[in-house]
């Protein structure tokens, strides 16, 4: 579960949002400039908002009335637009980032679990710069969900894609999604994506919902 | 070889070795703390980090007489509590090469950090990293090429000060003869055959470091470009 | 920052414009005299009441070390008067044939002086007192490249201090740098001439060297060969070896 209220002063307007999410995919869509990614980094706790409320799972992330609590502790997956895959490191250095010392271990099956459901074990050894822009992604999936999130935040995922690549990874967040079972939200401007892949789609126009949908079709499609 | 003292090489070396080693930490920890960072009054106060580039060097060593001599604002404290005097002592001469190469160290740790990705310490952030563990395996690694340059701008710079460094530490050979200095009154008093060894020595110096840390800086940007 | 430097730059600039396009008006005779920069306060004050007395004649001077004017006048720069502070310079010119023969004459002498800060307790009274266990640091000119340097090392060679105190001497790369290096206190004795001392509010002279422990410190005047005005140039040399003259000098601490 997910709760969010989000109050903030922008540049050109106010953002007025509240809407909660289960273990589904909600999908944000909207012309750029409309509060997308302000959300997410909210959520994220990389910025905050100005009033409101975030709560995830009785976790409470942000509180009008309390200090934020730092990002570094809220337990979030985030796939950042472009992935911002540390470029000095291995994949498996990639990956392996945000494990903690204490969790290696019983990690290790998990993790080697997720490279053969992304078909990225034989990178391991190769620099970001080395590999391809749907291997990228796979990557920085991969590492967003490594630590074992509550939350997965996607940046317009796959906009760097092609078109061929962009459905084979459609296919693949949705058995992701399956199966870890947590909230994700994903950022997009492609409404064809959006319908595709969300369980719910908010629009959102200048920092406000202005539609909601409910997708019932696809999920069963896939599944 | 010429028959001379050589005691000025391995002090000079010893002055901007130490300088260096206390300018690259305060001048990567500022650069950092200011970086990405907006406040009323930044741009003054990078200002006056940016002046002793462009002051007089005496000016920057009156400065320093005022502050650390036997009866400066500092010095006067110094001598009084632990019976320690900076004036005409090799300490005063790194003093001297802090102030003047830490410009350089900042401008270049500044722009370092001004360029890298905000999105790369963000990613660590959320996956839980320490705002240390962010610094030194994502900021610091990836800001090197530029940290490095100015670590090796400023250890040049270090080995040629001259004129902060003759009114702070005054010319006493033997004790505060860096090789600028050696150069200077060498070359006062005619001695030209080793005003020119030390001249040099210090060009081949200075043009090998740069050369190396250009040709470093090249291979290593290289190895981080994304495709 | 590039704004700023650009203003500054700018600023600068322009003043330095401003004060090149004021060319002062040419005089019936005007002498250009190269002095020593040591005689700057003394001349400058001998400036108003010589043109008083002498109408029609306008001084202006050209402050530098003598070895830089001697240079300058050989390469043919202008100048009536040559007033050096060494008689070494002043025998190259001779040498060379760039003075007018006869007209050279000392027209003042200086003495070592060592200074300690005006808030010094020591006791020091004599050059000879100077105990090199009691001294931290030693201000003195260089003595291979500045001539008070040579004169202090000549003294202290003399009264066998030079070698005792070797590991406390702070060589300034001019007389001036030796007297700031005692005015802030950051040395606790030095040595100048006594007319650098003189004109200092913040050392105080503890004694005065014996003329008999280095070679003498004359400034020896002379009118340049090239000179325009030789007459007017030869006034102005004999008013300085005049009483009066040697009085406006000693006020300033000439001997």
């Amino acid at each position: 579960m997910l709760n969010v209220r989000i109050h903030k002063q922008l540049a050109h307007y106010e953002m007025n949002i509240e809407f909660e999410m289960g273990n589904e995919i909600l999908v944000l869509v909207g012309p750029s400039g409309s509060g997308k990614t302000t959300i997410l980094n909210s959520v994220a706790g990389l910025v905050h908002p100005d009033s409101g409320m975030i709560v995830s799972n009785k976790r409470i992330f942000f509180d009008s009335n309390e200090k934020p609590m730092p990002a570094r502790e809220r337990k979030i997956g985030y796939l950042f637009q472009d992935y911002a895959l540390f470029p000095h490191m291995t994949v498996e250095k990639n990956i392996w980032y945000g494990v903690k010392k204490t969790q290696r271990n019983e990690s290790k099956e998990m993790i080697k679990q997720l490279l053969q459901v992304l078909g990225i074990e034989h990178l391991l050894q190769k620099y970001p710069h080395q590999i391809s822009g749907g291997e990228k992604q796979r990557v920085g999936l991969a590492r967003a969900l490594a630590a074992r999130p509550s939350v997965l935040l996607l940046d317009e995922p796959l906009s760097a894609l092609d078109k061929e690549t962009r459905q084979q990874c459609q296919d693949e967040l949705l058995r992701l999604h399956n199966m870890w079972k947590i909230p994700f939200m994903i950022v997009t401007h492609d409404l064809d994506e959006a319908e595709r892949l969300g369980d719910r789609i908010i629009y959102l126009e200048q920092g406000k919902i202005a539609d909601e949908t409910w997708s019932v079709n696809n999920k069963n499609k896939q599944l | 070889m010429l028959d001379m003292d050589y005691s000025p090489l391995l002090l000079s070396l010893k002055v901007a070795a130490i300088s260096t080693f206390f300018v690259f930490l305060a001048g990567v920890f500022i650069a950092y703390l200011l970086a990405k960072r907006d406040f009323f009054g930044k741009s003054v106060l990078e200002a006056l980090f940016l002046l002793p580039l462009v002051l007089p060097p005496t000016v920057v060593g009156f400065g320093l007489l005022i502050l650390f001599g036997k009866k400066g604002w500092i010095g006067s404290w110094l001598v009084e509590w632990f019976d320690f005097q900076i004036v005409f002592t090799w300490i005063g001469a790194v003093i001297a090469s802090i102030v003047v190469s830490f410009p350089l160290m900042y401008q270049s740790a500044a722009a370092a950090f001004e360029s890298l990705d905000e999105r790369l310490s963000n990613a660590a952030r959320t996956m839980g990293a320490s705002e240390w563990r962010v610094f030194w395996s994502v900021v610091f690694p990836l800001a090197w090429p530029g940290l490095l340059a100015g670590l090796v701008l400023s250890f040049a710079r270090g080995l040629g000060e001259f004129g902060a460094t003759l009114m702070l530490a005054g010319y006493i050979p033997g004790k505060t003869d860096t090789i600028p200095m050696a150069i200077y009154f060498a070359v006062e008093s005619g001695q030209m055959e080793k005003a020119t060894f030390w001249v040099v020595i210090i060009i081949v110096f200075g043009f090998s470091l740069i050369l190396w840390v250009n040709w470093w800086s090249k291979r290593n940007i290289r190895r981080f470009t994304r495709s | 920052m590039k704004h700023f430097l650009f203003t500054a730059l700018f600023a600068i600039l322009s003043i330095f414009l401003v004060g090149c396009s004021e060319s002062e008006k040419p005089e019936e005779a005007e002498l250009l005299i190269s002095a020593a920069a040591s005689l700057t306060d003394a001349l400058e004050d001998v400036n108003s009441t010589y043109e008083e007395q002498h109408e029609g004649v306008k001084l202006t001077y050209n402050f530098g070390s003598s070895g830089k004017l001697a240079a300058n006048i050989e390469n043919g720069a202008p100048s009536d008067v040559f007033l050096s502070a060494s008689s070494k310079d002043m025998n190259d010119m001779e040498d060379k044939e760039l003075i007018l023969d006869g007209s050279r004459e000392n027209f003042t002498s200086n003495v070592l002086v060592l200074i300690a800060h005006k808030d010094s307790d020591s006791r020091i009274d004599s050059f000879k007192d100077i105990d090199p266990a009691d001294v931290d640091h030693f201000a003195v000119g260089e003595p291979e490249s500045v001539p008070v340097g040579r004169y202090t090392k000549e003294t202290l060679e003399n009264l066998n201090l030079w070698e005792p105190l070797q590991t406390k001497l702070v060589m300034g790369s001019d007389v001036r740098q030796v007297l700031t290096y005692v005015e802030m206190g950051n040395a606790d004795l030095g040595v100048v001439y006594s007319s650098d001392a003189f004109v200092s509010g913040d050392v105080k002279v503890l004694a005065e060297s014996d003329p008999e422990w280095h070679a003498p410190i004359v400034y020896p005047g002379a009118v340049v060969k090239a000179s325009k005005h030789p007459e007017a140039a030869q006034d102005f040399l004999d008013f300085l070896t005049s009483e009066k003259g040697e009085k406006a000098l000693q006020e300033f601490g000439f001997k």
